[in-house]
Order: structure tokens, then C-alpha cells, then sequence
């Protein structure tokens, strides 16, 4: 397996290939202007729990930093990790339910109070049609999120992945750490 | 009738998070589904959880939507007629 592309967002910091992406936002904000300044042509990311907003802007800078589009394949898979599962939105969606006299569940919210979800978001987008999964852990660990990966690229399907560490407690403490591998 | 129409599209914007959208941007006739603002099923129960906060109407038929939320026009029309608050 062999890492063609790597990146790492925080509530301050953006690291693409080792290299620093001048951002001026810090927390929820910054992934906005990432989308502003890398995207923009995707309005449903302004839909998305903010979970997904990481893990689609960190796919987006990893594979505008691949060149050549690769979508509309079966042979990529995206494996996402994280430790506090979709705790961030489920937050949000419990303010909608809480008092019982201001009770109205919102439909919107509700659909992403689960964290796999955000691997779909990357999948829709980019039409992959390959495996997709999502893994709650107790703690990161690198060498089993690995394992989970090579174990993909012996289903004789896949050939390439988007995994990593997608983990967002709140809108000021997040962070993404994404490879793109190849078999 | 005006007002109101205005209030609903600012609603819209505000519930559905059309980040890139002004009022102005949506016509009042405009399809709000499929064409128009492109809004799918998920925006369409946030509709339904919109009528009933904002303005007390509980829209317990869910094909009535259809109609309902054809356009703003159509939403204000109903609006008017049933509004509780």
C-alpha cells in the first residue's frame, strides 16, 4: 500500500503534503472558507453537520491535489475512523427535541446523526460506487485503521482508498487526517 | 400578501441553508422542487417543521405538500388561510 496523497486539518491549520495552505479562519468558519477557496461549486455542503464538511473538504483538497478526476469507478474505496461518532450533530439534533413545550425535531439534522454518513457525502460526490465504511474507535490507531484498509484491497475490487482520521467533538475542536493509498 | 411572501423567502433561506441565495434570486411562481431551488425530500419536511413553528399550521396529509409547496405563491396562498399564529 502506498500513500500518493496525504492531508491534515485543524481548527487553525491545513497541511497538504507537508506543506501549509494560507488560511486566515479558524474553526467551522475555516472549512468554509476552504470550500470557498477550493470548491465553490457544491451548494450542498452548506447542508452538511459539520462532520461532513471536514471529511468533504479534506477529500476535495486531497484529490484536487491527484489531478485527473478519478470518479464514476467501483474501484475506490473511502474507509473513514473516528472517536466521537456524529457526538458534534447529535448535540445539535437533541437542542431541536429537548424542551418539550418548543418540540420540533428537525428532518435535516436528524439525517446526519450518524457518522458514517460523511463517507457517503465524499461517495455521491465523486460517484464511487466501491466500498464504504466507517469505524468508531476508541482511541486513533493508526496500524489497525491500516490493516482495515489493506483487508479492502483483497476483496479484488478495490485498487485505491480515501482513509483516515475524520474526528469532530465541536465547531472549534475537529480534526482530519486523510491518505489517499493505492494498492 | 407581499410581506409575507418576502418572510418566506427568507425562511426558506434560513431553514434550508441556501448559503448562496438572496430573496430577490427566487421567483415567487418558480417550482421550488426538481427546477427552481432544487430542493429534495429532506427540505421538504424541514418545510413542514417551518409551517408548524412559525405558524402553527400541523400539515397532516403529506401528499397535500405537493400543492402546498409548489412555489411561494402557492405557500403564501395557504399560509394566509390557515395560519394559527
Amino acid at each position: 500500500m502506498t500513500t500518493k496523497q496525504r492531508i491534515w486539518i485543524t481548527p487553525t491549520q491545513v497541511e497538504l503534503n507537508g506543506t501549509k495552505l494560507p488560511v486566515t479562519a479558524h474553526g467551522g468558519a475555516l472549512l468554509t472558507e476552504l470550500y470557498r477557496q477550493h470548491v465553490n461549486d457544491y451548494p450542498k455542503f452548506f447542508k452538511m453537520d459539520e462532520l461532513s464538511r471536514l471529511g468533504f473538504v479534506a477529500a476535495e483538497l486531497l484529490l484536487q491535489a491527484e489531478g485527473d478526476r478519478h470518479s464514476d469507478t467501483d474501484d475506490r474505496a473511502v474507509i473513514l475512523f473516528n472517536r466521537c461518532s456524529s457526538l458534534c450533530n447529535d448535540r445539535k439534533y437533541q437542542a431541536t427535541i429537548a424542551d418539550k413545550n418548543d418540540y420540533f425535531p428537525s428532518p435535516s439534522i436528524f439525517v446526519y446523526t450518524l457518522p458514517n454518513i460523511v463517507t457517503g457525502e465524499i461517495a455521491i460526490r465523486n460517484r464511487y460506487y466501491g466500498e464504504t465504511s466507517f469505524y468508531v474507535l476508541a482511541a486513533r490507531d493508526y496500524s489497525f485503521m491500516q490493516s482495515v484498509v489493506e483487508a479492502s484491497f483483497r476483496d479484488g475490487t478495490t485498487r485505491s482508498a480515501l482513509f483516515g482520521w475524520i474526528d469532530c467533538e465541536d465547531h472549534d475542536h475537529f480534526e482530519a487526517y486523510m491518505e489517499l493509498v493505492v494498492q | 400578501m407581499e410581506e409575507l411572501v418576502l418572510e418566506l423567502k427568507k425562511q426558506i433561506i434560513e431553514v434550508l441553508n441556501l448559503e448562496d441565495v438572496q430573496p430577490d434570486d427566487i421567483d415567487n411562481d418558480a417550482p421550488l422542487f426538481g427546477e427552481g431551488l432544487g430542493l429534495d425530500s429532506i427540505d421538504a419536511l424541514e418545510l413542514i417543521v417551518m409551517m408548524e413553528k412559525s405558524y402553527g399550521i400541523k400539515i397532516k396529509d403529506p401528499s397535500a405538500g405537493k400543492d402546498i409547496f409548489k412555489s411561494v405563491n402557492t405557500m403564501a396562498d395557504f399560509v394566509s388561510k390557515n395560519r394559527t399564529k
